[in-house]
């Protein structure tokens, strides 16, 4: 028995030798930014055109995307001011990494839609939509379609 | 993998309860424990690693408690439940609130320390007050050791209240992991739980809280002092909808596989007081802390200083609990306040008070409390209280406040009739008064049924407010 039990006190060291290893490897990558939301929105819009888009309001956020921006730290959208223009730029700062989730499947079914109210007839909208951006950041999330995605995107990783 | 999914109730449960039926009785708990892990891991992949971890690292602590008490070595039996105590409170403690800890240093050091904040492991506040419950229970003696890792892994991770309680004390189902039986009565009994719980969270708990979410998202100025106070209203219901039907469907799951959990919700919003209301409200959470925190600092059976220590000690952790920010903590406190304020000022003013009156003072403190429960931070809640108020709010009462009465007056009234312990008892007694009303009891619960799937089939909308905790 008193053999037993060492064997089983060796098991119970291992076991937390093992767990330290497990939250050591959950640990490393996407870190999370303190970057306030103002500031990351105005280097993110700085790069490209917004004179043609408007900021919308949270009951946009959740007719155009689904989500609740009260569930998040914060959210700013930016949408074009003509039904027939694709431009939009959402920034999304999550409470924690495990929104990231609902946040991508939202904009998933956002982008899906629009490349269907778009196709066929709008293939310069489709194009913008189908070169869209989407970088997931630790805590912060950036969606944009247009035409300096890119640059847009530099700047918002720039920025965190 | 949520109960209330369509997944979960049309293929998951069938061949988990067809497996149980099959196997032999030796073999019930190696079928529970097996479908658990795989409950869990279906939402939880890596974290599975971390419940597998509970289980085994528990179980041994557990041995190795009984065997240094047998040797006789008190010393050596305080190591092992202090490090027991230790790691699952790390645990807990490491993946729910790493993150707040370090947002707050950030904001007070000069350096900001980069760190990751990692998702939750779902049900990780449940699972882990199972766990120190065992620890705790073997320790004073109060519980045998679970000697079977298959016995114990069961009653970690049973998957019908794995990740959101009610919170099952070992001591409870000690004797019901090894005996238990089914029959057609409790599985019967246990399939109408199941029921009415679906049928509170998909038809009552996420209906109502469209209303919320919509109250919510509209910008400061639009919100009139009705707006705010249906918003709350909304929220209020929603969560007890929600978390008592996910509770409802926990106990009648249990009763499928024959184990029987404490109720952890009775009528909550029939409370006369506020110290009546954390009688009904979660109580299994509220049992834990009496017996696990509140009853080892001495209770009420000490100086009122020390008390008034005990309460404030067991409502912070309360809220703490519910999750790593200042506004659970916050809403804690506030808890702890009322019930010292009940106990000791206002207990014979309350007494004295007609029953409608207590009613209203309860469910206005009750409401109060959820827009801090609610709220993102504590600014938002005050801002959003202060609208309750008529402080910036605009103005009492407003064409979107009439909108969304209008449209949820219907909904308010049938979520006060299932708020209210009479209704349950009307229908008990008058569908099974008599044997021919059966079959009518039975067709009400089908339609139960039926609404809820169909509802789960069309809307994406199916949130759940206390898997964040």
């Amino acid at each position: 028995m008193k053999g037993l039990m060492r064997y089983i006190g060796i098991v119970k060291y291992i076991l937390i030798m093992l767990l330290t290893i497990f939250v050591m490897s959950l640990l490393s990558g996407g870190e999370i930014s303190n970057a306030k939301m103002e500031s990351v929105a105005k280097r993110v819009t700085k790069a490209i055109d917004t004179e043609e888009l408007s900021e919308a309001d949270n009951r946009m956020v959740k007719r155009l995307y689904g989500i609740n921006a009260n569930d998040y730290e914060n959210v700013v959208l930016y949408v074009s001011d003509s039904n027939m223009e694709v431009e939009e730029l959402l920034i999304v700062k999550l409470k924690d990494t495990s929104q990231s989730e609902a946040v991508e499947a939202a904009i998933d079914t956002r982008l899906n839609t629009q490349l269907e109210s778009f196709e066929g007839y709008g293939p310069e909208q489709c194009k913008l939509l189908k070169d869209h951006v989407l970088d997931v950041r630790g805590n912060y999330i950036l969606y944009v379609v247009d035409k300096k995605a890119k640059a847009a995107d530099k700047a918002f990783q720039k920025s965190l | 993998m949520i109960f209330s999914s369509v997944f979960f109730m049309f293929v998951f449960l069938p061949v988990v309860l067809l497996a149980y039926f099959l196997v032999p009785k030796k073999f019930k708990n190696v079928v529970i424990l097996i479908s658990s892990l795989i409950f869990y891991a279906w939402g939880e992949p890596v974290y599975v690693v971390l419940m597998i971890f509970s289980i085994v690292y528990n179980y041994i602590a557990g041995i190795e408690m009984e065997y240094h008490r047998k040797a006789g070595r008190k010393g050596r039996i305080k190591t092992v439940f202090l490090m027991a105590v230790v790691v699952n409170l790390f645990i807990l403690g490491f993946f729910k609130y790493y993150g707040f800890l370090l947002q707050n240093l950030n904001r007070i050091l000069p350096v900001d320390i980069p760190y990751r904040a990692l998702p939750l492991p779902i049900g990780i506040s449940f699972y882990t007050f199972q766990t120190l419950s065992y620890v705790i229970d073997v320790y004073w003696g109060n519980v045998a050791v679970q000697k079977n890792l298959i016995h114990f892994g069961t009653y970690i991770s049973m998957f019908p209240q794995l990740i959101a309680g009610p919170i099952v004390r070992y001591a409870d189902v000690e004797e019901q992991l090894v005996n238990r039986r089914v029959t057609i009565v409790k599985f019967g009994d246990g399939a109408a739980w199941f029921l009415r719980g679906l049928a509170k969270k998909v038809l009552l708990a996420n209906n109502v809280g469209m209303a919320y979410d919509a109250i919510t998202a509209l910008p400061g100025d639009e919100i009139s002092v009705l707006a705010a106070w249906i918003g709350c209203a909304a929220y209020t219901f929603q969560i007890y909808f929600d978390f008592s039907g996910y509770s409802d469907m926990a106990i009648g799951l249990g009763k499928m596989f024959g184990f029987e959990f404490m109720k952890n919700f009775d009528y909550p919003y029939t409370s006369t007081s506020i110290t009546d209301f954390w009688r009904r409200w979660h109580i299994s959470l509220s049992s834990w802390f009496r017996e696990y925190v509140y009853i080892p600092l001495g209770g009420n059976r000490v100086s009122k200083a020390k008390h008034i220590r005990n309460i404030f000690v067991v409502w912070m952790l309360t809220g703490l609990w519910h999750g790593a920010a200042w506004n659970f903590i916050f809403w804690g406190l506030y808890y702890g306040i009322l019930l010292l304020l009940e106990k000791y000022v206002l207990k014979d003013v309350i007494e004295r008070l007609p029953k409608a009156v207590k009613h209203i003072y309860t469910m206005v403190l009750v409401m109060i409390g959820w827009v801090f429960f609610f709220s993102p931070g504590i600014g938002s809640a005050f801002s959003y209280l202060g609208k309750m108020f008529g402080i910036g709010a605009a103005g009492f009462v407003n064409a979107t406040a009439i909108y969304y009465l209008y449209n949820y007056i219907l909904l308010f009234l049938v979520l006060i009739l299932c708020s209210v312990p009479y209704t349950y008892k009307k229908f008990s007694r008058v569908m099974l008064r008599k044997k021919s009303r059966c079959p009518v009891a039975v067709a009400t619960y089908i339609l139960m049924f039926i609404l809820s799937t169909a509802y789960l089939v069309n809307a994406t909308y199916n949130p759940f407010l206390y898997f964040r905790f």
